[in-house]
């Protein structure tokens, strides 16, 4: 497993947000988290990108504890993380915010038709069609394709783990379909994805597993394959579903 | 009687090493060494041969590796063989003159006039053809193909039309047809990002929803799967091929093939019918499927045309259904995917039909 997470837990002084929650994301494949609003995925997600600390439990790279208390600290590991407000920068093109800050990273100085040239193989690796113009500056992009340059240098830097939280929750229609065809993308190349996101379409149309979060707690993890749409539905709003499910959804917030 | 031994087997490498540089892109001769397991100087001779010939080039490439150090590859002459492939669809014939090695050397598109029969679209793949060069001509079209003659197709409105016999007599030269979603399915896996499935399917949502299969890494040529005449609601919708309940007649395929834009646009936006709407195309569309898969056990499915937009839009519902009709040995490691190529997948892949049967006469 690349990424397995074990009985993470993490309070906001006396609220504990997140109970013993476990999950596991592998190369090559797309895990999605749902929950309702609320259920602790950002929260979760901060955990691992070293935003939070936790209080207790094991994060394995892997198969190895690790210690993540800072961002470096997850970008060291390979931990790649998207966020809604994309850290871009405006005033800087296309090619050179794929390129920002890796100079620092691998000590490599390129030139900039080899960096033009490497942004172009990467895009086209992941079948981008939608970027015709790598010079133009990433402020006159939509926000679609803002997301497809933020994802993109996940690719080029190199990153084994692309966490993506709620990525199309600001598109249109037309975007997000270019979106989901990336994220799909990113896992067949390889990586490791962990998808978060309350679309279940989305999440249906992309993830290899579902995992769901009920009141910070794991409720089930099924393979796309198996599951149907009111399975995860019932997962997500009563932490049960047949078989699968805490045992005594009622009683989480003990 | 040793000569023509040695020829037969110069010819066979030089078909090898052509099909390895138009699959693989170009390569320097130590990775031609490597991937066809002949020794360097055969290489060299093959490469000498065949730059003569006017096949291939080599080029001081970029850089590779952290050495940095530029390397000599070895590459086709896109110019050198050309294929024309030609689309057929409802509204348009659109050409693409692919060279060797992949290269797209020319484009063109016409409209085509609504319910125009063989020799009409043949007429029209003629003037866009005019007097370009190809040494092969393949024609693509959505429907029921077979031996040339297109048995069925919903798209077009044709029946046991000899639509090879039209082209001929349109343009007075060969040509090979192939069936829409089968061609794409080619074009998938070998220019996509399909190659890792023996075991591929190509939806394809046009004005008919149609399916093509590549089994064993073969295409299954000429015989594309009519999905859209599973049925999937028996006694239901009267469709146009006369049976009830067929998908395409459940899921209203003629004003969805024009309106799948606006109808998942506005179910995204909320609008109640529309959601109802594509929430049960794809219910439907993934129990017709679970037929297919169950009895073609694919390793990946490929949603094509308008159906790329149906099955981003309603997952949920195309997967619970789907889980729901097959077997979970089946659906375990099944693979549903959009299409890399996007609509481009017939066209390259009828040029990849061509190349084939070229490289191959070649040995
Ligand atoms: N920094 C914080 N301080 C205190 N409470 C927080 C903080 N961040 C999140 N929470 C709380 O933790 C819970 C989970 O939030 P979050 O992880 O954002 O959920 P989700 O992303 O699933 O909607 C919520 O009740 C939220 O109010
Ligand atoms: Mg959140
Ligand atoms: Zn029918």
């Amino acid at each position: 497993m690349l990424l397995e997470l074990s009985r993470i837990s993490k309070s906001f002084g006396p609220v504990e947000v997140l109970s013993e929650v476990y999950l596991a994301v592998d190369a090559g494949e797309v895990c999605a988290l749902v929950g309702d609003n609320g259920a602790g995925k950002s929260t979760l997600v901060k955990c691992i990108a070293g935003i939070h600390d936790i209080n207790s439990g094991t994060i394995a790279v892997d198969g190895a504890p690790r210690e993540i208390h800072d961002p470096r600290d997850a970008a060291a590991l390979g931990i790649e993380v998207v966020y809604q407000d994309l850290a871009l920068c405006d005033n800087l093109d296309v090619v050179e915010n794929l390129f920002l800050g890796r100079e620092k990273l691998h000590g490599v100085v390129l030139d900039d038709d080899a960096m033009e040239q490497l942004a172009a193989e990467t895009l086209d690796s992941l079948a981008v069609r939608t970027l015709r113009d790598l010079r133009q500056n990433v402020a006159s992009l939509s926000g679609g394709q803002r997301q497809t340059v933020a994802i993109a240098k996940a690719v080029l830097w190199n990153s084994r783990l692309v966490i993506l939280d709620e990525p199309t929750a600001a598109l249109g229609v037309a975007q997000t379909r270019q979106v989901l065809e990336l994220i799909r993308r990113l896992a067949d190349q390889g990586l490791a994805v962990l998808f978060i996101s309350h679309n279940l379409n989305d999440v249906f149309a992309v993830a290899d597993r579902i995992a769901a979060l009920y009141l910070g707690r794991m409720a089930g993890v099924v393979n796309a394959a198996d599951a149907t749409q009111s399975q995860v539905v019932e997962l997500i709003t009563s932490g049960r579903s047949g078989a699968v499910g805490l045992p005594d959804p009622n009683g989480v917030q003990s | 009687m040793a000569r023509p031994a040695t020829e037969e087997l110069r010819r066979r490498n030089r078909s090898a090493l052509l099909d390895q540089l138009h699959r693989r892109g170009p390569q320097t001769r130590a990775e031609l060494t490597e991937a066809l397991g002949l020794n360097r100087s055969t290489i060299g001779a093959l490469a000498t041969d065949l730059s003569e010939s006017g096949h291939i080039q080599e080029t001081t490439g970029r850089s590779t590796g952290a050495a940095g150090r530029p390397s000599t590859l070895v590459e086709c002459v896109p110019e050198a063989e050309t294929v024309a492939a030609v689309e057929v669809r409802a509204d348009r014939v659109r050409l693409a003159l692919v060279g060797l090695g992949g290269t797209l050397l020319a484009r063109a598109e016409v409209p085509l006039e609504p319910g125009a029969d063989g020799p009409e679209a043949a007429e029209l793949a003629a003037r866009l053809l005019a007097d370009t060069p190809a040494a092969e001509t393949v024609a693509a079209v959505p429907g029921l193909v077979d031996a040339g003659v297109v048995a069925q197709s919903t798209e077009l409105g044709w029946v046991d039309r000899d639509f090879r016999t039209d082209l001929e007599r349109a343009t007075g030269r060969s040509w090979r047809v192939a069936d829409l979603a089968t061609a794409a399915a080619v074009g998938e896996r070998s220019r996509g990002d399909a190659h890792r499935s023996p075991n591929l399917l190509y939806l394809h949502g046009g004005r008919g929803v149609t399916a093509g299969m590549i089994a064993d890494g073969r295409p299954r040529r000429g015989s594309s799967i009519m999905l859209g005449h599973v049925v999937v609601n028996p006694g239901g919708q009267k469709c146009r091929c006369g049976l009830h309940g067929c998908l395409e007649a459940e899921m209203g395929t003629f004003e969805q093939s024009a309106t799948i834009e606006a109808t998942t646009t506005a179910a995204w936006m909320g609008d109640t019918a529309a959601r109802e709407v594509v929430h049960r195309s794809g219910g439907l569309l993934g129990r017709a499927l679970g037929s297919v898969v169950t009895a073609a056990t694919p390793d990946e499915v490929l949603f094509g045309g308008w159906l790329r937009e149906l099955y981003l839009s309603s997952a949920a519902a195309v997967r619970s259904s789907l889980a729901e009709a097959t077997l979970p040995q089946l659906r375990a490691r099944l693979r549903l995917r959009t299409p890399a190529l996007g609509s481009e997948g017939p066209l390259i892949g009828a040029a990849e039909t061509g190349f084939e049967a070229l490289i191959g006469e070649m040995r």
